[in-house]
């Protein structure tokens, strides 16, 4: 890019915008809302990445509604955040899709969530349950956070329904992914999508007296169970940059150590998963024995398993001492020697080499289109790693390759996933051996109120992001964005056209959070009979 | 090309031999640092609520009711963070590494300590439970005819004293 | 000997689970997953996954039941033949966990329990795991007390915080 961050910021200023508050690291510019798109476009054809956008109930503030599209700038490091204003009787902002289409469901989230209609393009519901009441905006100031609408319609529809076997959600229900494939014959033609099963109202909740800024990074980790260290650090970047709370080295070392342990045990998961889809089951149970160690580890150094609730405001609350680091560096040294002969062996495996390479295949112009993160991205030739673009925590003092691959098939991402665990396993010798000494957290900080910050980490999935507005006691305004979230829209472009035998496999190549089970509706366009399929984990 | 595969992995197990733990009659594979539930010590427990403020999923409540408080603790809540524990006052709460706590009613998942709350002597409002009664006048010596007021009364009290000019004593 | 007696007995060498996800965050699935393992290997007990409630024996319960969920909990517990045996695992499915009063979730198995009621359900016999999330060996100390085959440890216990 030849464009440098003074060149953009003075570009959407000619335009139109009104620079708001320029950071180090992001500048808010408020645009006019009719306009958003004019603004969106130049921003995506300077080379930035959307991130996520966010709607806030403003109203306390300034009596209005406030939009937030954020765009990541991800060879400069900087994030340019866009501000729209509309009027509670009035509520609308012109939508970005046309020209951003990985702005879809963010979109369609607040309308959902805050009420405010993105206009010039088609919309439905996508977080709320459909027997959810019109008019009813959780995520607006006044509606309580635990005010439950009844659930009347389901049971007439439940009375209704006594006696037939097999609804379109079958015993399905595992996780918020339900597709539904449209299919002529064995070759998908079309998939649409069905989520959110999972929507537990978390950023409510935060905004709710029942939290405090203390207690969120616990709420965090719960938003998902293999990478929910992700999520708290995330908050607590975002939270520490917003309030200007300086974090002690080592505490920073601690975090990234965990952060990597995390993503040894999700890509190991995922291998085992991936293993057992392509119907390898001796790969599966391997790959979990060796994972095992993995959460052995975890639970030693941080108390837990999984969700390992050591993050606090301004550090960690365990700290690492010699039989830990010991324990540490010999777990990764055969850590090291059993996946390399796993790998070795299930990467020969003709079946596995032949059902992976070729399917699902995302171009790299799609990839870009989308936003995806990650690994997706990584797979499809896209240069994306948050720990390089955006270096955070301990990763601007280790050396690590990001694996790239061109091809953008489901091989691809399970290639990129293995040489990452090679990465991670590496950075954790590093940042052992770098352990600075020092305190592990501050004492004592302040959290000023109306402060935002945007904070990116990169996950297992790729990048996580958490854009925060500072309040009294707790955030008056959180919001997450998961990788996956990202990514499901691509699977839209990777199953078109590709055999029926071949959905499962690319489904989990994205590595969704599925859990055990998934099922999937087929439907056949020619004959219109529906019937449906398990994609299993294990069992 | 599949039998080599077949014999590679083979060497693999091999290597690893059995790993399973025989989970009852064999130890659970726990670490040192594991956090399981809480155990609140009821005899150093003072029913302050420190806990009940920092948990975040709510698992500890303390409920007034007539002339006691209960500090419930709901295991079937509770998310083992061990926030309470690093709280605690009066270090009565240790995180123990007990995770078998399945039960087959709701009810048994639960345990109280039982506090006795004290009335201010001049108005009768309930103002705090014994426990921490003791402890604050064991920390902080404070005269006698103090120590049972609520602070309304407690400052009317001090002002009048004070009016009087005979410093902390007004009889 | 009642039904249900009879029942535990049949299935005591080969109790076949059906994972209903309500919600949850993945933490307990993965946990499920992990005892089916190598290093846990519940096949020991004879337990098995399979694809379908109308196979079960018992459902594995994760998850705070969220709104979009309910309606398809309900049916697949349904499905299930009698006797109904549930393992609610989780602080989730326990006691709603974290969010256990948010907008979005039903808040926990008991709430569900009176749902299913009022919908002509009926459960046959719950066990409650709490963990968060919980170890593959408390799922696997849950199945055993299902089975009657451990004691319960815990019980209620109130005392009054005494003088000393």
């Amino acid at each position: 890019m030849s464009k440098t961050f003074d060149d953009i910021v003075k570009q959407l200023v000619d335009m139109g915008g009104v620079v708001e508050e320029l950071k180090a690291s992001e500048v808010y510019v408020r645009v006019p809302r009719d306009r958003l798109r004019n603004f969106a476009r130049f921003l995506y054809e300077s080379g930035a990445y959307f991130k996520t956008c966010v709607g806030v109930d403003e109203r306390q503030l300034n009596n209005m509604f406030a939009v937030y599209y954020i765009f990541g700038l991800d060879e400069l490091g900087k994030d340019v955040v866009l501000r729209a204003l509309a009027p509670e009787d009035d509520a609308w902002v012109d939508s970005i899709t046309s020209e951003v289409p990985a702005a879809d469901w963010c979109e369609l989230e607040f309308r959902d969530l805050v009420g405010i209609e993105p206009r010039n393009r088609l919309v439905r519901r996508l977080v709320l349950p459909e027997d959810w009441p019109d008019g009813v905006y959780p995520l607006r100031k006044e509606f309580k956070y635990d005010m439950r609408p009844p659930v009347g319609a389901f049971r007439e529809e439940l009375a209704e329904e006594t006696g037939i076997p097999v609804g379109p959600y079958h015993p399905a229900l595992h996780e918020p992914e339900y597709f539904e494939l449209y299919v002529e014959g064995e070759k998908i033609v079309d998939v649409a999508y069905r989520g959110f099963h999972v929507h537990r109202g978390i950023e409510k909740l935060a905004e709710s007296p029942r939290f405090t800024y203390k207690q969120v990074p616990f709420l965090a980790e719960r938003i998902c169970g293999i990478c929910g260290f992700v999520h708290s650090t995330c908050y607590l970047m975002a939270l520490e940059k917003a309030a200007g709370i300086e974090v002690p080295e080592r505490a920073e070392f601690i975090r990234s150590i965990v952060l990597e342990v995390e993503r040894l045990h999700s890509h190991l998961l995922w291998l085992g998963v991936a293993a057992h889809l392509l119907g390898y089951d001796a790969g599966f149970m391997h790959a979990w024995r060796i994972r095992e160690r993995v959460m052995v580890l975890a639970e030693y150094l941080t108390g837990s398993r999984k969700t390992y609730g050591i993050n606090i405001i301004g550090g960690v609350r365990k700290d690492i001492d010699l039989d830990k680091i010991d324990k540490t560096m010999r777990t990764m040294a055969s850590l090291k020697e059993e996946f390399s002969k796993l790998t070795e062996v299930m990467l020969s495996v003709p079946q596995v080499k032949s059902r992976a390479s070729g399917t699902g295949i995302l171009s790299k112009s799609e990839a870009r289109a989308l936003s995806v993160v990650g690994p997706v991205a990584r797979a499809s030739g896209l240069y994306r790693d948050i720990r390089k673009d955006y270096p955070y925590l301990a990763y601007k003092r280790v050396s690590f390759k990001v694996p790239l691959y061109t091809e953008g098939d489901n091989l691809a991402r399970l290639l990129v996933r293995v040489d990452e665990v090679y990465e991670s396993i590496e950075i954790i010798k590093q940042l052992i051996d770098a352990l600075p000494g020092g305190s592990i957290s501050v004492e004592e900080y302040e959290i000023p109120v109306g402060r935002k910050a945007v904070a990116a980490i990169e996950a297992p999935r790729g990048e996580d992001v958490h854009f925060i507005i500072t309040g009294v006691g707790r955030p008056y305004r959180w919001r997450v964005r998961a990788p996956t979230y990202q990514n499901i829209p691509a699977l839209r472009a990777m199953l078109r056209g590709t055999p029926l035998a071949d959905a499962p496999l690319t489904i989990a190549s994205i590595d969704p959070c599925f859990s055990c089970t998934d099922r999937v509706v087929v439907y056949d366009m020619r004959s219109g009979r529906r019937s449906s399929i398990r994609i299993t984990r294990g069992g | 090309m599949v039998k080599l595969s077949i014999a590679k992995i083979l060497q693999i197990a091999l290597k690893a031999g059995r790993v399973t733990r025989k989970y009852p009659s064999e130890q659970p594979l726990l670490t040192p640092e594991f956090r399981g539930a809480i155990r609140i010590d009821p005899t150093k427990c003072w029913g302050c609520g420190a806990c009940v403020r920092v948990c975040p999923p709510n698992a500890l409540t303390l409920t007034p009711k007539d002339k006691v408080a209960t500090l419930e603790y709901f295991v079937g809540r509770c998310i083992f963070c061990g926030m309470c524990a690093e709280v605690c006052p009066a270090n009565a709460i240790t995180v123990t590494k007990e995770f078998e706590l399945s039960s087959t009613s709701i009810e048994d998942l639960k345990s109280g300590v039982v506090h006795r709350l004290v009335r201010c002597s001049s108005c009768g409002e309930l103002i705090w439970t014994e426990a921490e009664l003791r402890a604050t006048v064991k920390s902080s010596p404070i005269s006698e005819e103090y120590i049972t007021l609520c602070p309304k009364c407690r400052k009317l009290k001090f002002g009048k004293a004070a009016m009087l000019g005979r410093g902390g004593s007004s009889e | 000997m009642s039904n249900l007696a009879k029942a535990l007995k049949a299935i005591r060498k080969s109790i076949w689970v059906y994972h209903l996800n309500s919600g949850s965050c993945n933490a307990c699935d993965i946990e499920v997953l992990d005892a089916l393992t190598p290093y846990f290997d519940v096949e020991r007990f004879g337990v098995k996954l399979v694809g379908s409630p109308r196979h079960a024996d018992v459902i594995l319960l994760t998850g705070p039941i969220t709104r979009e969920s309910l309606p398809k909990v309900v049916r697949a517990i349904r499905a299930m033949p009698r006797p109904r045996l549930i393992l609610a695992l989780g602080s989730c499915g326990v006691g709603g966990g974290i969010w256990w009063d948010s907008y979005s979730t039903t808040g926990g198995f008991k709430k569900l329990e009176d749902i299913l009621r009022e919908n002509g359900v009926e459960i046959d016999r719950v066990v409650y795991v709490p963990g968060c999330p919980v170890r593959p060996e408390a799922i696997i100390y849950g199945i055993l007390l299902l089975l009657g085959a451990v004691e319960q440890k815990s019980k209620r216990v109130e005392v009054y915080a005494s003088e000393s």
